[in-house]
């Protein structure tokens, strides 16, 4: 299976503190790829050097064996991008927004409205497409945030986060949208704290901690035997807090 | 198990005394204002500046009003209803700008605390006086009880008149932000307030104009007329007191002190509405017209989609709102204030210079072009492979503001034209307009990728940048006036001079350097974007 995202020693620093420490990420052509790692892992500053957001301080990006800084028109074309935060066109409906995305990309305005229309039907957001994106909730933000990445058809789609903060409706409409597109041979790479979600979705995962990639693989190769939750937990070496002896002693149903 | 002998119980709480919550809120307030004081340099000296700010007007302000002894009572008595009613007035308004800003404000924030609202009141108000502004408006007060009062039972009256006085600015400002937090909560709401920011700076120029024309006529009667408009308010009343001192001035304090326990009431009320009344401010706004508008008319592609774009942010963003609001009353006021000054001769360069400067500051907005953008250019940032491509969006750009800023432009030059006498002038005073605007698109175009800046989404006064980078922002307007200006010089200096053909000159002039400027701009910006898309999404 040839490697859709592949990275060396990539490496990013903000003043004193490492972000990113050396990652070299591999994402096979065709995978449902899941980047887990616990909050500041480096796992959105990763994906914003690999889809060109961010400058990196060292190392090397390819997708589909092109370099992303090198040969950017090439990359670009080719992926679609859901960066953290919702960070949205606000001012712009959400018809207006995808509109907008397509006409950027050079792709023909009715070809544009054609796809559009589609997109807001399967993502559910008919009613809300003359709503500006401003008035959106969390759910339906990154729904027309996904509509806007797949408009011109990537090869390889980076989601960041793109569960977080959604309802269960709208996580299946994602979730359904997504299979249909990497049924088809096209890469998804996401980041996640949930874990059942990579279990279930996910054929490749790579666990990040700390600016590093500590592992990386099959799914049924990194979970083993303990499943995705245990196994995540060994590898970012966590103590087993929570229990009795650690203070609280008051919390929980009085017993006086 | 452990703490079963203490008798916690699940939800334990005995509810706060009005004392305790005074207490609890007036050192929360503190803490909210020592919480400035752990930010980065640029806050902390933020801080620091509008503290000394507020000694200064403190000191200064009780100082002046002290020095009223030296007046006519009379004169005394209608500067004190003045001033009161200005502190009266401020106190209303500044509340309703720095919500969000002041936590303590908001209602929806106190909504899950275990306290009544009789306590919670109290505490509020305590936390209202607290802090270097309210105290610096207490201070000038007592200073009109140096200056105004005449007798010592006006002095004595006068200390509880401004203690009143002083509460109902208090209850009125807290009784205003509560009744309206479920609007300045909401985005319309906010959006509405942004823009009614700009029409408070306009109210703050009326005493400025009325003091200009009155000037020289007659100060003093301008100060008693005023003041009479002032007497029966609140305010009014409260200086009245301290300059009659007698039984009238005490009626007048007690009435005011009823008035503070009715509008303290009415705090009470909608207080308790906003705590149990749900947000709403999540709900969904109203739908937007589908239309293409002018961009229809242009070609498919990446130029006719960011005009689009840019002419929507302009009448749907509160900031593009505000700064073309901002560039047409500048440039009304340019125009106006230049051709009726009778002083100087009417002469080409009456007509001209008015429409230039209008342009000059139409201009200006696109010296920080992608700062409306800001989070959002990411999406831009994904497209654009090549120099090129990031030049055809900064054509997109200019051709939104030009078709705004155009017409604009045609109509200062002909209103200024008429107004200077000779109608004709208006020909080459739109062309040589046209042509500094040019300029200042393509010098704003490199300055734009070389400063770049985030525009807060809520403005204040202090600040049109975030946190930080208010030394970029002020160097990037800055050069971008002095070099348009200096680049336009060849064809606007022959205009101004008196030959009214050069402005021919102008137009291909201003498209040649805003041409060159877009190209530049492409290649240094390209290299430069993921900083550029860094430096326009900075928190604000």
């Amino acid at each position: 299976m040839a490697d859709s995202v592949r990275t060396q020693g990539l490496f990013k620093r903000f003043g004193e503190q490492v972000a990113v420490g050396g990652v070299d990420l591999v994402v096979p052509k065709g995978s449902f790829t899941g980047l887990v790692g616990p909050n500041g892992a480096g796992k959105t500053t990763t994906l914003s050097m690999i889809t060109g957001l961010l400058r990196p301080d060292g190392g090397v990006i390819q997708i589909d064996g092109v370099d992303v800084w090198q040969d950017p028109v090439v990359v670009k074309a080719n992926i679609g991008v859901l960066p953290e935060g919702l960070r949205l066109f606000e001012r712009l409906s959400g018809r207006e927004l995808l509109s907008y995305n397509g006409q950027l990309r050079g792709i023909p305005k009715a070809e544009v409205d054609r796809r559009a229309e589609e997109l807001l039907k399967v993502m559910d957001l008919v009613e809300a497409a003359d709503k500006l994106v401003v008035d959106y909730s969390t759910g339906m933000r990154k729904k027309i945030g996904l509509a806007a990445a797949l408009l011109h058809n990537p090869a390889v789609l980076f989601l960041d986060e793109p569960f977080e903060g959604v309802d269960p409706v709208s996580a299946n409409t994602l979730v359904e949208v997504l299979r249909r597109y990497t049924a088809s041979g096209s890469t998804v790479v996401f980041s996640s704290h949930v874990m059942d979600l990579v279990e279930r979705l996910c054929d490749w995962v790579s666990v990040m901690n700390r600016g590093r990639i500590v592992a990386q693989g099959p799914l049924a190769e990194v979970r083993g035997e303990r499943g995705l939750n245990q196994a995540f937990l060994d590898l970012v070496g966590v103590r087993n807090g929570g229990g009795e002896g650690d203070g609280l002693s008051w919390l929980g149903a009085a017993q006086a | 198990m452990a703490g079963s002998g203490t008798g916690v119980v699940q939800g334990a709480t005995r509810g706060l005394t009005a004392n305790a919550t005074i207490g609890l809120f007036v050192r929360l307030k503190l803490r909210l204002i020592a919480g400035n004081l752990r930010g980065d340099l640029a806050r902390q000296l933020g801080f620091a500046f509008t503290v000394a700010l507020a000694v200064i007007v403190a000191a200064g302000g009780f100082f002046m009003m002290s020095l009223l002894r030296f007046g006519s009572p009379d004169l005394a008595r209608d500067v004190g209803i003045i001033a009161f009613t200005m502190i009266f007035l401020s106190w209303a308004v500044v509340p309703l700008l720095l919500f969000g800003v002041d936590d303590t404000l908001d209602p929806a924030k106190l909504a899950l605390f275990p306290v009544r609202s009789g306590p919670l009141t109290a505490g509020l108000f305590a936390a209202s006086a607290t802090g270097a502004w309210p105290l610096a408006g207490l201070i000038v007060m007592a200073g009109a009880v140096a200056g105004v009062a005449r007798t010592a039972q006006g002095a004595v009256l006068g200390v509880a008149a401004v203690l009143v006085l002083f509460a109902l600015c208090l209850v009125t400002s807290r009784a205003i932000t509560t009744g309206l937090s479920g609007v300045l909560r909401s985005r319309r709401g906010r959006d509405l307030l942004a823009v009614s920011a700009i029409l408070v700076v306009l109210a703050l120029q009326i005493p400025n104009l009325m003091l200009n024309q009155g000037l020289s006529a007659d100060p003093e009667a301008l100060v008693g007329s005023v003041a009479a408009m002032m007497r029966w308010t609140p305010s009014g009343m409260a200086a009245h007191a301290i300059a009659d001192g007698g039984a009238a001035g005490l009626a007048e304090v007690a009435a005011l002190a009823v008035l503070v326990a009715l509008v303290g009431w009415l705090w009470m009320v909608a207080l308790r509405r906003a705590l149990v009344t749900t947000d709403a401010s999540t709900q969904a706004g109203g739908k937007v017209r589908r239309s293409r508008g002018v961009a229809g008319l242009l070609p498919d592609g990446p130029v006719a989609a960011v005009v689009a774009k840019d002419l929507k942010y302009a009448r749907r963003d509160p900031r593009g709102r505000i700064s073309w609001l901002a560039a047409i009353m500048v440039s009304g006021v340019i125009s106006y204030s230049l051709t009726q000054d009778s002083e100087l001769p009417s002469t080409l360069a009456t007509a001209v210079g008015p429409a230039c400067l209008g342009a000059l500051v139409m201009g200006m907005q696109s010296a920080n072009s992608f700062a409306l953008d800001g989070r959002a250019l990411w999406m831009n940032a994904v497209v654009y492979g090549s120099g090129r491509a990031l030049r055809a969006d900064l054509a997109g750009r200019h051709l939104a503001v030009a078709l705004l800023a155009g017409p604009l432009i045609a109509l200062v030059s002909i209103v200024t034209a008429i107004l200077s006498g000779t109608p004709i002038w208006a020909v080459p005073a739109m062309l040589t307009a046209w042509g500094l605007f040019a300029v200042a698109l393509g010098v704003g175009a490199i300055i734009s990728v070389l400063c770049p800046y985030t525009a807060p989404e809520r403005l204040n006064a202090f600040t049109g940048a975030a946190p930080g980078q208010g030394g970029v922002a002020f160097a990037g307007a800055l050069l971008a006036m002095v070099v348009s200006s200096v680049v336009a010089l060849p064809v606007v200096v022959p205009v101004v001079l008196g030959l009214p053909w050069a402005s021919l000159a102008a137009l291909p002039y201003g498209l040649l350097i805003a041409w060159a400027g877009r190209r530049m701009a492409g290649h240094i910006g390209y290299a430069r974007f993921p900083e550029i898309l860094s430096a326009v999404s900075r928190p604000t």
